[in-house]
């Protein structure tokens, strides 16, 4: 589909889509919503992309390859983090005795490991929600 | 070094959920980067697995239960991990069985998957294997339905990957009905939480108490509920219609983990449940353990009835599963001493047998090409190894001395005894005799029998890799250990058998 009109519009709402969703994920500790609802708004964003051009131009910008990575690596990192706990000496997904900074209460900074994993799980669900795309959209021609 | 085997020694419950966990999400990266390392890196996930489980019951038995607090925060708040004898018998089970299994599959799948999903395959097993580990340990209601959920995805993907017709319509059935099955424990987890306030088991256990007077009918429900849900997944006779399905048309690895493994691990956190959670007086209220031993005989002489008129190798040990699950839920209804020791024990020996029947099944059918049993005609003579074994398990099977399905048998029948229910052991007489009609026929057959003249019979005969047939002897040797010196095993389901 070749509409002027449509690109432009998402062209440039699309930034502002992804802004929206970071501002969810990071804020997960303090706001309603947290990394599944912020990885949804992250994921459709390029969702918007890949059907107002085309899929081609999609694959460009985020291959199948480069999903699984970041899909992989979310799920990773999740456990990561859950390791510093046990080299701090405490025990496995320990946040404030893990050494992880508590911050001031209510503010960006705080809650120690929760931002740090809401982050990765964010990333985590907006790969996945793209690959589940790709996957309907293609159906049997990608295999 | 000490300082590493000093972290090792303190965390190991949550590390050797962890280990499968990170495992499985590398798998996907490696697919793209360094292809041939996805089998090795799985088979190191078994062995680590294995070092920590030999340090937890190096610890059991030292120094009594290990619990461990997720991110430090104590039970009624956090989730706790407990491993006591009947968790290390779990766990010793599930990391020997699923790593032989492992082992066979790196060369058998090859053969029966495409080659760009061989890699996720490993992804599937090992979240499958860290699934049942968690719920082997878990001490929490609702940790133990999120590693339900997690074993029934990737159960349904490992079926589901082999990318045919029956393999997807199968999957599909299994994920519907585990899906109620997973259903009914949330909301009887709900129910119990209603009422106790707790999700932890310990701190349910003593809050259930003084609530069973106050509300009786909630627990009921949840009590209901908590066994049609274990039921499904444990294929037990009504709620087995996705069983066989299932465990036939998957890949062989795949039917000998779900068979050996997943549908006891159901029964296992099924009478942990009733045993630990559930307080004593509920079953003056109704008559749970007659309705499981019913059950369970009805899945016992149902199982081997329907697995003596199939004619796919795979299908028929399929629905031998079932009669053999019936034999766990028996020692859970008898509710002694020795009816449950004879159960629990025949989760280990069954896991071995039905792995084992199924690796074999699955090497005929790499070599062959056979699953249809009337072909197997003369097979013995070609492929005497695979047939040599099979012919253990199938002894196993029914029963004979010296293969440990006699040891577990012997439990159940003085289990029986011992309950004062004497036709439960004419219903372990009868299933053997209906053993030895659906599984002897195939051995004497394989090596007594002619083959025919026809031309399919001449089909050539691939060499099993050493890979394959590796496991297959293993197995086959420690069915023949285990029935020849059962102490071993006998002294850690005693024990585990004593805390109830």
């Amino acid at each position: 589909m070749e509409d002027i009109i449509i690109r432009m519009i998402s062209r440039i709402s699309v930034p502002f889509i992804m802004v929206f969703g970071f501002y969810i994920i990071l804020h997960g500790h303090l706001t309603p919503g947290g990394s599944f609802s912020g990885g949804a708004v992250l994921g459709s964003s390029m969702i918007l992309f890949a059907l107002a051009f085309d899929l081609e131009e999609g694959h460009k910008k985020l291959s199948h390859k480069t999903s699984t990575l970041i899909e992989t690596g979310g799920a990773s990192w999740f456990v990561l983090l859950g390791l510093v706990g046990i080299y701090a000496g405490t025990g496995f997904l320990a946040n404030k005795t893990g050494g992880f900074p508590m911050g001031v209460p209510g503010e960006l900074v705080s809650g120690g490991m929760i931002a740090l994993i809401t982050l990765g799980l964010g990333l985590k669900v907006a790969s996945t929600v793209i690959t589940l795309f790709y996957n309907l959209i293609e159906g049997d021609s990608h295999d | 070094m000490t300082t590493a085997m000093n972290i090792i020694q303190g965390h190991s419950p949550a590390l050797i959920v962890v280990t499968f966990l990170l495992f499985s999400y590398l798998m996907p990266v490696l697919d793209s980067w360094k292809k041939n390392w996805c089998a090795t890196l799985a088979i190191a996930a078994h062995v680590l697995a294995l070092f920590f489980t030999g340090i937890l019951a190096w610890q059991v038995f030292t120094t009594g239960t290990v619990t461990y607090h997720m991110g430090n925060w104590p039970p009624p708040w956090g989730i706790e991990f407990v491993i006591d004898y009947l968790a290390i018998f779990m766990l010793t089970t599930i990391t020997v069985v699923s790593l032989l299994i492992l082992i066979f599959a790196t060369k058998d799948l090859g053969h029966e998957l495409k080659a760009q999903v061989s890699s996720w395959y490993y992804t599937l097993y090992l979240l499958l294997v860290g699934a049942m580990i968690g719920l082997a340990i878990t001490n929490d209601f609702f940790n133990m339905f999120v590693f339900m959920e997690i074993a029934a995805i990737s159960a349904c993907g490992i079926i589901a990957i082999k990318e045919d017709k029956e393999c997807v319509e199968a999957s599909f059935k299994y994920l519907i009905l585990s899906a109620v099955g997973t259903g009914c424990v949330l909301l009887s987890v709900a129910m119990l939480y209603m009422v106790t306030g707790h999700l932890n088991f310990t701190f349910a256990a003593e809050a259930l108490v003084p609530a069973l007077e106050l509300y009786p009918n909630n627990i009921l429900v949840a009590l209901a509920l908590f066994s049609a849900g274990f039921i499904v997944k444990a294929a037990l006779f009504p709620l087995h219609v996705w069983l066989p399905d299932a465990h036939s048309s998957a890949p062989s690895p795949s039917s000998a983990i779900l068979s050996g493994l997943v549908i006891k691990i159901y029964a296992y956190a099924y009478l942990k449940l009733l045993l630990k959670v559930f307080p004593g007086d509920i079953f003056s209220m109704v008559p749970i353990y007659d309705m499981i031993l019913i059950l369970a005989s009805l899945s016992i002489f149902f199982g081997s009835l329907f697995a003596i008129v199939q004619e796919d190798i795979k299908r028929m040990l399929a629905f031998s599963s079932i009669a053999q699950i019936g034999y766990v839920f028996l020692g859970i209804g008898l509710a002694n001493q020795a009816g449950l020791t004879g159960g629990i024990l025949h989760i280990f020996n069954h896991a071995l047998m039905k792995a084992m029947l199924f690796l074999s099944a699955g090497a005929i059918i790499y070599c062959t090409g056979i699953r249809n049993i009337d072909q197997l005609k003369g097979i013995g003579a070609k492929m005497p190894l695979v047939m040599g074994v099979f012919a253990v398990g199938a002894m196993s099977m029914v029963g004979i001395p010296t293969t440990n399905g006699f040891i577990s048998k012997l439990y159940l029948a003085l289990g029986t005894l011992d309950a004062g229910k004497p036709f439960y052991l004419g219903v372990i007489l009868v299933s053997s005799f209906l053993n030895v009609i659906y599984y002897f026929p195939i051995v004497i057959n394989a090596f007594f029998g002619e083959p025919g003249e026809e031309p399919e019979n001449d089909i050539p005969v691939k060499k099993l890799p050493l890979e394959m047939s590796i496991p297959l002897v293993i197995l086959a040797a420690g069915i023949l250990f285990f029935g020849i010196f059962p102490r071993h095993m006998l002294i850690l389901v005693e024990r585990a058998v004593a805390i109830f």
